[in-house]
C-alpha cells in the first residue's frame, strides 16, 4: 500500500530559517530541501543544531526568521497537531514512547488525529506486516520493550498517523548493531512504500548508506550538502565532524 | 456486643469512609498525575460542592430528615442531585485552573501551589461569611433500613456509598482506558510533550482532568452529606486532610494507590478512633502523612519522585 | 594591589576601585533618611496617640512583622516553603508561658535549689506541701525561646532536607499542625485548650510592665529593629549568599562549596529563632496562650505577609505585615462603619450587617492570588533595578594575549606535571545503562586535558561523577593523593576541584558579583555571628573577597565589569557562561573543569577564551576540557582523552587522535553493511 506522493514535488522546504535559544543564536540562515519520495538525512556533531531542526519542524521550536513550508504552504503559526493532520509525524530522539501504555495504545496514540474506521484497520497491518515482533508485544507496557523494539514500535506510532513526510530523530542511537541494520532496513522499506523521509543522525555512515541525498550541520550552519553517494567517498564528512573543515 | 464485633463494625464504617476518602484523592491525584501541581483548592472544591448537593436537595422539597423515599423516586432524587453537584463541582475546578492556574503554567517553583492555597482561602471565606460557621443540617432522603449481620449492622447509607463509589471508580477508569480522550490524559500524564506531538491538545486534556477530577469531589461531597447527615464550612480541611494523606500514602499521581490509601486511611479513622481516642485521629493522620514523605515518598504505588533529582 | 587589565577603560577601574560596600552614596543616603523618619515615627507613636487599644493594635502589627522576618528567612532567603511556621511561634509562647505562670507545680526538693539560688524558680509554701514556682524572667526567657526554637526548627527542618519543594511544604505543614494539637491534648503541661493563664508580665528593674500596652510596644519595636538589623547583615554576607544559592540551584551550590544540610538548617533554626522570641514578648503582652492562636490560618497569614511585601526582601516584608495589620485592625473596621451609613442610607440591610474584619482572610485568600498572577515579587522587590549602561560600557574591550597573575588561582605545591588526578576503573550505572565503562585516565599537574566524544558517551557523567553530583559504581578517583569518590560536593570543591556546568548552572536572580562571590564560599569564614556583628575581621574579608571577585571579573576586560550587579538571568549567552568561569575561578581550584566553554561563542569570542584558558593553566591551573569544537582542542590540549558509550577508546595528541580508526568509526557510525 502506497501513500500518494504530494502535487508538488518540494515536500519539505526551510528558507533561511533562524531560531534562538534565548539569546543564543542556533540555526542561522539554514536552507533545506526535500523532495517527495527521497531519504535525506541531516548529519552532524553534537550541538550543531539537528535536535533543533526536528523540533522546528514539529512546531515545538519557532523560527525567529525565515520559514518553513511543507508541501508549498507555510507551517508558521500552524499547531504541532495539525501540522501531523496535514501530514508531518515525528520519531522522536530515544523514542519516548508512553511507558505505562500498551504498545497497542502507544500505536492508537499516534492515530490521534485521525477519525477510526477501516483506514485505522489497515494502518495496523502494514505496521504488523513491517514489525512481526511488534504484533507479539501488543499486550506489553511500552516500558518493559528493550531499545530496538522501542524503537520498531516508535516507527510504527508514527505510521499510524499515515504521514507522507516521517521525520526521525536519531533512529539508531541506543541500538546494537543487529537492531541498528534492521531499523535502517525498515527505512529503506518505508520510503520504497511512498513516505519521504527526513532523518538526523550520527552514525553517518549507516545514513549514507541508505539516504538519497545529505546536509552537513556545524554549529547551526549548513556546511556541506550533496548526493549521499558523493559525499560517502569524499574525506570531507570526516573533517565536518573531526574539525578540520573550516565553512567558507 | 463482643470486642470484636465492635471492631468489625468500626471496619464496616471504615470502609465507607474510605470509599468517600477514596473519591475525593481521586480527583486530586488525577491533576497531579499531569500537572504535577499539589492543588489545596481541591478540597475547598469538595466543601462547596456539598452545599451545592444541599441546596439541590432542597430544591426538591427535601429537607431534613422527615421525607424518605424509596424506589424510582428515591433513586430520581439521588441522581438529580448527584448529576447537579458533579456538574456544579466540574465548573469550579475547570474555572479554577482556567484563571488562576493557566497563567502559571510555564513557572517553575510553588508559585502555582501558593496560588491554590490563595484560592481555597477565598472558597473557604465566601462560605463562611455567606452561609456562616454553623454546621447545616443535611437533607436526607433516605430511608432508614438496616441489615444485619450478626452484631453488625450495615445501613443503607453505606450500601448506597459503595455503590455510588464504585461505579465512579469503575467509570473513571473505563474513561481512563477506553476512550480517545482518557488515553490522552493517560498519555500527557507520562510525556506531556511527546503527547503534543502526536497531536494532542494538552489544554484540553488538562482542563478535563480539572473537571473528572473536581467532580469526584462533587460526588464525595454529597456523600459526606448524605453520611454524616450535616455539612459546614469547615469539612474540607478535615476531610480534605484524610484524602491528602490518603493520595500520598497511596502515592501521588498513582490511580489504584489514590483508591487503596483512601480506604486505608478510612480504616485507620474508624478503626483507631476505637482503639486511641478519637481526639487524637488528627495527629495520627499527620504523622502518617510526615512519615510517608519522608521514609517512602513513592507512596505504595507512586512514581513520582518528591525528592531532588 | 590589583592593576588595570588589559582592555579595561580607566575610568571604570577607578570607580570600580572606590566602590566599597555602600558604593551606592545617593540612594543609600536615601534609604538611610527614610528609615531614620521611620524609627522617630515609631519612637513617638504612643505618646502622639495616647488610645492604650490603639498602640496594641501597632504593637500587635510589630510583632508580625518579626514574625515575617523570620519567616522571610526560611522562605525568601533559603527557599524553602514553610507552610506551618506558626508552630515556631508557639513554641515559643509555650516556652515563656510554661515557665512563668503556675500551671506547672512539681513538689519540692533540693533539686530545685540552684535554681532558686539563680533566682528562676521560687518556693511556694501551701497547706498541701511545697511546689515548684516557675518563674524565669522574660528578659532571660528571650534568647532562651530562641534557643528552644530553633532546637525544634533543625528538628522539623531534618525531614525536609532531600525533599522537592511543594513536599517539603507538606511536611512543614504537617508539623505545623501536629504542635498546636499535641499542645491541646496535654493539658498537664499546657493547659490544653483552655488556656495557659497567669503568665508573668515582664519587670524591668523593678517595674512591672503590667496590662497597659506602651512598655510592650518597645520592646516590640527594639525586636523588629533587632531582626531587621540581623536579616540585613545575614543578606549582605557569606551566609545569606549560601541561602541564596541553595534557594537559586541547589545543584551549583553544593557544587561551589556551599554544605546545603548546614545551610538549610541554620535557616530553619534562625527562622524559628526568631517566631520564639516573638511568641515569648507575644504570650507576654497577652498574659495568656490558647492553641487556637497559632493554627494552620496563622502560618498562611504571615505567608500572604511575605508575599505581599517582597518574597527576599527585608524592609518588603516588614511593610506587608504593617499594612495588613493596620488593614485588619484600623481600617476594616472603618470602612464596615462607613458601609453601615450607606446601607442605612439606601435601605440596604445586608450593608448594614457586614464586617469587613471578618473577611480579612477573604482578602489574604485574594492577595495571594492576585501576587502570584500578576505581582510575583511583591511589593517591594528583593532585587534593585540596576542602571543602564553607557555606550563605552556596552562595547566589548578585551585584550588578545591573556594575563600573567590571578589571585588566589593556581600555583600550588604539585611540581609541574605530576599526577594530579587518577581516575581508574570507573563505573558508572545509571539502572540497567552503563554510563562509564572502566575508564581510567589521568591529570598532569598544570596540563590541559581534553575529553571528546559523540553524543551519549558519558563525558558529562564524567564530570558528575568526579565532583560527587552522582555515584559510582566502582572505581577509584584520586586527588592530589586524596581519595576523593564518596565526598560530598562541597567538600570535592574545598578539596580544589572546581566546575563549569554544559547548560550553565549560574544563579539567575542573583548579580554576577554575587554569582562570583559563592564560588569563594569555601575559602571565606564568616559564620553567622560574624555576620551580624560585623567585626573589623569579617569586614576585612568581604571587602577582600570582593576585591578578588572584581580582579577575577576583570580577566574578561569589561565584558562583565559594568554588568557586575545585573542579575545573571539577564546576561547575554556568551557572558552567562563567562560568570560561570568565573565563580570557578574564584573558588581558588587547583583542577578546573570547563563543561563545554566556547559553545554558543562566535569565532572571536573563542579565540578570546581560548587564550584566556591557556593563561590559566600558565599561572598554574590544571585543566579538564570537555569540547566539541575540535579546533579549540587542538589548540588547547595537551592530551586528548575519546570516549565512546561510555568507555575510552583513545588517547593521545589531536592529531593523532582525529586520524585513529576507532575514533572516526565512533564519530561517523559503523559502516553500513550494504555500501
Amino acid at each position: 500500500m502506497t501513500n500518494a506522493p504530494a502535487s508538488c514535488s518540494e515536500m519539505l522546504e526551510f528558507r533561511a530559517v533562524d531560531t534562538h535559544y534565548g539569546d543564543l543564536h542556533v540555526l542561522k540562515a539554514v536552507d533545506y530541501r526535500i523532495e517527495a519520495g527521497e531519504i535525506v538525512c541531516l548529519l552532524g556533531g553534537n550541538a550543531s543544531g539537528k535536535s533543533t531542526t526536528m523540533k522546528a519542524i514539529m512546531g515545538v521550536v519557532r523560527p525567529t526568521r525565515g520559514d518553513i513550508l511543507f508541501e508549498g504552504k507555510s507551517l508558521l503559526g500552524v499547531s504541532s497537531a495539525e501540522r501531523v493532520r496535514r501530514g508531518i509525524a515525528p520519531v522522536l530522539e530515544a523514542r519516548r514512547l508512553f511507558p505505562r501504555m500498551t504498545v497497542y495504545e502507544n500505536l492508537e496514540m499516534g492515530a490521534y488525529t485521525r477519525p477510526r474506521g477501516p483506514d485505522f484497520d489497515a494502518d495496523l497491518e502494514r505496521v504488523f506486516a513491517l514489525f512481526p515482533r511488534v504484533k507479539e508485544r501488543l499486550t506489553q507496557l511500552a516500558g518493559t520493550l528493550s531499545g530496538g523494539e522501542q524503537q520498531m514500535v516508535a516507527i510504527g506510532r508514527a505510521l499510524m498517523a499515515r504521514p507522507r513526510l516521517l521525520c526521525m530523530d536519531e533512529p539508531s542511537m541506543g541500538l546494537s548493531p543487529a537492531y541498528v541494520e534492521q531499523v535502517f532496513d525498515i527505512i529503506r522499506t518505508i520510503n520504497r512504500q511512498g513516505v519521504t523521509i527526513f532523518m538526523v543522525e550520527q552514525n553517518a555512515n549507516m545514513a549514507l548508506s541508505i539516504a538519497d541525498r545529505a546536509y552537513v550541520l556545524q554549529t547551526g550552519q549548513v556546511v556541506l550538502s550533496g548526493p549521499a553517494a558523493e559525499l560517502r567517498e569524499t574525506e570531507l564528512i570526516r573533517h565536518a565532524y573531526l574539525g578540520e573543515l573550516k565553512v567558507a | 456486643m463482643s470486642d470484636y464485633e465492635v471492631l468489625l463494625q468500626q471496619v464496616v464504617n471504615g470502609l465507607s469512609l474510605g470509599a468517600m476518602y477514596a473519591l475525593l484523592a481521586l480527583g486530586f491525584t488525577l491533576v497531579y498525575g499531569i500537572l504535577e501541581l499539589i492543588n489545596f483548592a481541591h478540597f475547598n472544591v469538595f466543601m462547596v460542592s456539598s452545599f451545592v448537593g444541599m441546596w439541590a436537595l432542597q430544591l426538591l422539597g427535601i429537607s431534613g430528615q422527615e421525607r424518605a423515599l424509596t424506589g424510582f423516586a428515591l433513586v430520581g432524587v439521588l441522581g438529580f442531585a448527584f448529576i447537579v453537584t458533579m456538574l456544579a463541582a466540574g465548573i469550579l475546578g475547570v474555572a479554577i485552573e482556567r484563571i488562576s492556574l493557566r497563567p502559571l503554567r510555564g513557572v517553575r517553583g510553588t508559585a502555582a501551589m501558593i496560588t491554590t492555597i490563595g484560592v481555597s482561602y477565598i472558597l473557604f471565606n465566601v462560605i463562611l461569611l455567606t452561609v456562616g460557621a454553623g454546621s447545616e443540617n443535611y437533607p436526607n432522603p433516605l430511608p432508614a433500613r438496616r441489615w444485619q449481620w450478626g452484631e453488625v449492622t450495615i445501613d443503607l447509607k453505606e450500601v448506597l456509598i459503595w455503590a455510588v463509589a464504585l461505579v465512579l471508580m469503575i467509570g473513571l477508569q473505563l474513561f481512563v482506558n477506553r476512550t480517545r480522550l482518557g488515553k490522552a490524559m493517560r498519555a500527557t500524564a507520562q510525556d506531556a510533550e511527546a503527547a503534543r506531538m502526536m497531536g494532542v491538545d494538552v489544554d484540553r486534556v488538562i482542563m478535563t482532568a480539572f473537571f473528572l477530577g473536581s467532580a469526584l469531589a462533587g460526588a464525595a461531597a454529597l456523600i459526606f452529606g448524605l453520611y454524616y447527615n450535616y455539612t459546614s464550612f469547615i469539612i474540607g480541611y478535615t476531610a480534605g486532610l484524610r484524602a491528602f494523606t490518603a493520595a500520598v500514602l497511596g502515592g501521588i499521581g498513582s490511580v489504584p494507590g489514590a483508591m487503596v490509601g483512601g480506604v486505608v486511611i478510612g480504616l485507620i479513622e474508624s478503626v483507631g478512633g476505637q482503639l486511641i481516642a478519637v481526639r487524637w485521629t488528627d495527629v495520627i493522620i499527620f504523622s502518617i502523612l510526615v512519615l510517608v514523605l519522608v521514609f517512602v515518598p513513592t507512596g505504595l504505588f507512586g512514581r513520582a519522585t518528591p525528592t531532588k533529582s | 594591589m590589583a592593576e588595570p587589565r588589559a582592555g579595561m577603560t580607566s575610568d571604570t577601574f577607578t570607580r570600580l576601585r572606590r566602590a566599597a560596600p555602600l558604593a551606592w552614596a545617593a540612594p543609600a543616603l536615601r534609604s538611610r533618611a527614610l528609615i531614620a523618619a521611620a524609627a522617630v515615627a515609631a519612637l513617638l507613636f504612643p505618646i502622639a496617640i495616647r488610645n492604650d487599644a490603639d498602640i496594641d493594635s501597632l504593637a500587635n502589627a510589630l510583632a508580625f512583622a518579626a514574625l515575617a522576618l523570620g519567616l522571610n528567612i526560611v522562605v525568601g532567603f533559603a527557599g524553602l516553603l514553610d507552610l506551618g511556621y506558626a508552630a515556631f511561634f508557639a513554641i515559643g509562647a509555650y516556652s515563656y508561658g510554661i515557665l512563668s505562670s503556675w500551671q506547672l507545680q512539681p513538689d519540692w526538693s533540693s533539686f530545685w535549689e540552684p535554681f532558686q539560688w539563680l533566682g528562676l524558680v521560687a518556693r511556694n509554701h501551701t497547706t498541701a506541701g511545697d511546689f515548684v514556682h516557675f518563674q524565669v524572667s522574660f528578659w532571660l526567657m528571650l534568647p532562651l525561646s530562641a534557643a528552644i526554637t530553633a532546637s525544634f526548627g533543625i528538628l522539623f527542618g531534618a525531614p525536609t532536607l532531600r525533599l522537592k519543594g511543594d513536599y517539603l511544604a507538606i511536611v512543614t505543614l504537617g508539623f505545623g499542625e501536629i504542635v498546636p494539637i499535641v499542645v491541646r491534648n496535654w493539658p498537664s503541661l499546657t493547659n490544653g485548650a483552655m488556656g495557659l493563664n497567669g503568665v508573668a508580665a515582664p519587670q524591668l528593674f523593678g517595674f512591672n510592665f503590667g496590662i497597659a500596652a506602651t512598655p510592650y510596644y518597645y520592646v516590640a519595636v527594639a525586636l523588629v529593629a533587632l531582626l531587621i538589623l540581623i536579616s540585613v547583615r545575614l543578606k549582605d554576607s557569606r551566609v545569606g549568599r549560601a541561602w541564596m544559592a541553595i534557594r537559586e540551584d541547589e545543584i551549583a551550590a553544593a557544587a561551589m562549596g556551599v554544605d546545603r544540610v548546614r545551610f538549610k538548617l541554620l535557616a530553619f533554626a534562625m527562622g524559628a529563632a526568631f517566631a520564639g522570641m516573638t511568641g515569648t514578648l507575644y504570650i507576654a503582652k497577652l498574659q495568656t496562650a490558647t492553641p487556637d492562636m497559632f493554627m494552620f490560618p496563622v502560618s498562611v497569614m504571615i505567608l500572604v505577609m511575605v508575599v505581599f511585601g517582597g518574597i527576599g526582601s527585608v524592609w518588603g516584608v516588614v511593610v506587608g505585615a504593617l499594612i495588613l495589620q493596620v488593614l485588619q485592625s484600623w481600617v476594616l473596621e472603618d470602612l464596615s462603619g462607613w458601609l453601615h451609613v450607606l446601607g442605612r442610607f439606601v435601605g440596604v440591610d445586608w450593608l448594614q450587617r457586614v464586617e469587613l474584619a471578618s473577611s480579612i482572610e477573604l482578602i489574604f485568600g485574594l492577595i495571594l492570588v492576585f501576587m502570584m498572577l500578576f505581582r510575583r515579587e511583591g511589593l517591594i522587590p528583593a532585587t534593585r533595578r540596576v542602571p543602564a549602561l553607557s555606550l563605552t560600557e556596552q562595547s566589548a574591550q578585551v585584550g588578545r594575549g591573556g594575563f600573567d597573575r590571578l589571585a588566589g588561582v593556581g600555583a600550588g605545591a604539585e611540581r609541574d606535571g605530576e599526577k594530579l588526578l587518577e581516575i581508574e576503573d570507573l563505573t558508572v550505572r545509571f539502572g540497567g545503562l552503563v554510563a562509564l565503562r572502566s575508564v581510567s585516565l589521568s591529570v598532569p599537574a598544570h596540563r590541559i586535558v581534553a575529553v571528546i566524544g559523540p553524543n551519549g558517551s558519558g563525558k558529562s557523567t564524567l564530570f558528575n561523577v568526579m565532583t560527587g553530583l552522582v555515584p559510582a559504581d566502582g572505581g577509584m578517583v584520586r586527588f592530589a593523593g586524596m581519595e576523593i569518590l564518596r565526598l560530598p560536593p562541597h567538600r570535592i570543591l574545598e578539596c580544589g576541584i572546581a566546575r563549569t556546568f554544559q547548560n550553565i548552572r549560574l544563579f539567575p536572580n542573583l548579580s554576577v558579583l554575587e554569582n562570583v562571590m559563592i564560588g569563594m564560599h569555601a575559602r571565606l569564614r564568616t559564620g553567622t555571628v560574624g555576620a551580624v556583628l560585623r567585626l573589623p575581621v569579617t569586614r576585612r574579608e568581604e571587602a577582600e573577597a570582593r576585591e578578588r571577585a572584581l580582579e577575577i571579573l576583570a580577566v574578561f576586560g569589561n565584558r562583565l565589569l559594568p554588568r557586575l550587579d545585573h542579575p545573571t538571568a539577564s546576561l547575554s549567552y556568551a557572558n552567562r557562561r563567562r560568570t560561570e568561569i568565573a565563580r570557578a575561578l574564584a573558588s581558588g581550584p587547583k583542577l578546573l573543569l570547563l563543561d563545554e566553554p566556547a559553545a554558543g561563542m562566535n569565532p572571536a569570542e573563542t579565540l578570546e577564551l581560548v587564550d584566556q584558558i591557556k593563561s590559566l593553566a600558565r599561572i598554574g591551573l590544571s585543566i579538564v576540557l570537555i569540547e566539541h569544537k575540535l579546533d579549540v582542542v587542538a589548540d588547547l590540549a595537551d592530551n586528548v582523552i575519546v570516549l565512546d558509550h561510555g568507555e575510552k577508546i583513545a588517547e593521545g595528541t589531536t592529531d593523532a587522535v582525529r586520524r585513529d580508526e576507532e575514533v572516526i568509526r565512533a564519530y561517523l557510525g559503523r559502516s553500513a553493511v550494504y555500501a
